[in-house]
């Protein structure tokens, strides 16, 4: 008897461990689906749910908080989602929050993330419609990337077009390149360097002549700062002006007395203007001329005259010595 | 032959309506039926966990690779846990309590029948039916349910073993996913088809070892019988099983 009792209490034991065993892995399961835990809703309408399923996940802020419990299409374009949410969280998730049917990594199941948004508003209630927000579609990625690209492929075109117009001979390229060309410049920037030390030192100069003509010092200076100077300055340009004055006078006199000339009074008048005396004159050339001829042969004679004879040959000698 | 497949079919029928009409009847052989239950359930408890423990590592390390390939290992746990507790560790436990107790009962009661035990129960007014096929039937109802659960989570625990043979998983992480995974229309289904498992295992083999004949030679066939029949039976209640859950949405 004591045997059978102690197979008994084996077989209890057998079977109580067994059912512990279900009922605590239903409650596990339970608790993972919200059954047993107190819990609200919560609504989101979608024009598109992207396969969603009573029993998907909900999260909000990336962690599980409730599953779906109804999706229901209430007219054409769109879908109320009934979500079941843990009681727990209710204080966090706020009125202005956004739902989005999202997925559980690249290829997992669907589901609903509950997003906050940055604006303060009071906590969810039981029954609350919350704002959807539309999935990112594939089509629409693709759609976006294809602006992208042709984007891209333009970008693409320019800067070839760049870069074969900067490899081109004759462009700023080739300036680059050139050896001979930096060179150059290196030289002109050499020269520039000189160029202003001297200017340096030109402007040095200047700096210290205008010192000095401010100073009175060289001419200049004298000129620009001399008072006494320019008392006599301004007496010559005095003087200068009497002088024209007279000038102008003597102009004047001259004048009359070239139109005295002119008209054949006086002298010089006559000598110049009176054709008859202008004739007059030209007989006692032409006499004066046949005169002096006559006179020329008297005077050969003379020298072959015997008084004279010798000192003309005196003369001739002395003339041949000296050119000696 | 087809002939004696209805004939066999319609005795079994019989034999089970029989068994309902018994059961709800008093008197109740009820310390007959723990007896059986401590034979049923406790002693094939050591060799249903030890098949469950190897059956839950050898799948997850056979499935390991193919999910590596996909770059899923994470998804080890989930997946073993599901076919675990969905199909492997329910029917893995039917087929060996087919083995053990079905062959058990039909070699018992096949015996009984031939030195003719039984005859001399009804000739001394117990009922014969009573209290050698109601007990033992109604025990492996109840007892291969609950070695089922058992199997369940030995078979987990080998499947986080074998997870951790290669990949490191958690003891948290690991159950965590596992019921993360687990829905009711995983466990529920799964746990209601071995009370079918079980009653069908029993009912076979009583009914074998009650209709056997021939002497010893007919011991052992109706043991044999007992086996190969209830293994088969176990299958084709899988398949309705399925089939039922997937009508039901439960898949």
């Amino acid at each position: 008897m004591a045997q059978e009792t102690s197979k008994n209490i084996r077989v209890g034991l057998f079977v109580l461990i067994g059912t512990i065993l279900l009922i605590f892995s239903f409650y596990l399961i339970g608790s993972k689906q919200n059954l047993f835990g107190s819990n609200f809703r919560l609504s989101a309408q979608f024009h598109n749910v992207n396969g969603l399923m009573p029993g998907n996940n909900v999260r909000f802020t990336g962690i599980d908080v409730g599953t779906v419990e109804s999706v229901e299409i209430i007219n054409d374009t769109t879908v109320n989602v009934v979500m079941i949410i843990e009681d727990k969280v209710q204080e966090f998730i706020k009125k202005n929050a956004t739902a989005i049917v999202g997925t559980d990594g690249l290829m997992g199941n669907k589901l609903i993330n509950i997003n906050s948004s940055k604006e303060d508003a009071p906590s969810v209630e039981d029954g609350d419609v919350l704002l959807a927000h539309k999935p990112v579609g594939t089509d629409e990625m693709m759609k976006t990337l294809n602006i992208t690209n042709e984007n891209v492929r333009e970008i693409t075109v320019e800067i070839k077009n760049i870069v074969k117009k900067l490899n081109s001979p004759n462009t700023l390229w080739s300036i680059l390149m050139d050896t001979v060309v930096a060179e150059n410049v290196k030289q002109a920037i050499v020269n520039i360097k000189v160029t202003g030390e001297r200017t340096a030192i030109i402007t040095g100069d200047l700096s210290r002549i205008v010192q000095h003509v401010k100073e009175g010092k060289g001419t200049i200076g004298a000129l620009l700062t001399d008072t006494a100077f320019s008392t006599q300055l301004h007496q010559s340009i005095v003087n200068i002006k009497l002088i024209s004055d007279s000038l102008a006078l003597v102009s004047g006199d001259l004048h009359y007395i070239t139109s005295h000339v002119k008209s054949g009074k006086g002298a010089i008048g006559t000598v110049l203007m009176d054709t008859n005396f202008v004739n007059n004159l030209n007989k006692s050339m032409i006499n004066i001329e046949s005169g002096t001829k006559n006179f020329d042969q008297d005077m050969e004679a003379l020298k072959h005259n015997i008084l004279l004879r010798n000192y003309f040959k005196k003369q001739e000698k002395k003339k041949a010595k000296e050119q000696k | 032959m087809i002939k004696n497949i209805f004939i066999e079919i319609g005795l079994i029928s019989r034999f089970t309506g029989r068994f309902f009409r018994e059961a709800f009847k008093p008197r109740f052989e009820f310390s007959e039926f723990l007896r059986q239950c401590y034979y049923i359930g406790n002693k094939s408890l050591p060799l249903v966990a030890i098949t469950a423990f190897i059956m839950g590592l050898v799948i997850t390390i056979q499935s390991r690779p193919t999910l590596v390939e996909f770059g899923a290992q994470a998804w080890l746990p989930k997946m073993v846990s599901v076919s675990l507790v969905r199909e492997i560790a329910p029917v893995i436990t039917a087929l060996i309590c087919a083995g053990k107790i079905g062959s058990g009962i039909g070699a018992e009661l096949g015996s009984m029948k031939v030195t003719e035990q039984i005859d001399a129960m009804d000739v001394s007014g117990t009922n014969p039916y009573k209290f050698l096929v109601v007990t033992r039937v109604m025990s492996t109802t109840l007892m291969i349910p609950i070695l089922a659960i058992l199997a369940d989570a030995v078979s987990l625990y080998g499947g986080y073993l074998g997870a951790n043979i290669r990949g490191v998983v958690s003891w948290d992480l690991y159950w965590n996913q596992v019921f993360d995974t687990l829905v009711f229309g995983d466990v529920v289904p799964s746990i209601i088809k071995t009370f079918f498992f079980g009653f069908a295992i029993g009912i076979i083999g009583c009914y074998k070892g009650f209709n056997s004949n021939k002497g010893t030679e007919g011991v052992g066939q109706s043991a044999n019988s007992a086996v190969v029949v209830s293994s088969l039976l176990v299958f084709i209640i899988d398949l309705l099983a399925v089939q039922i859950t997937d009508i039901l949405n439960l898949n």
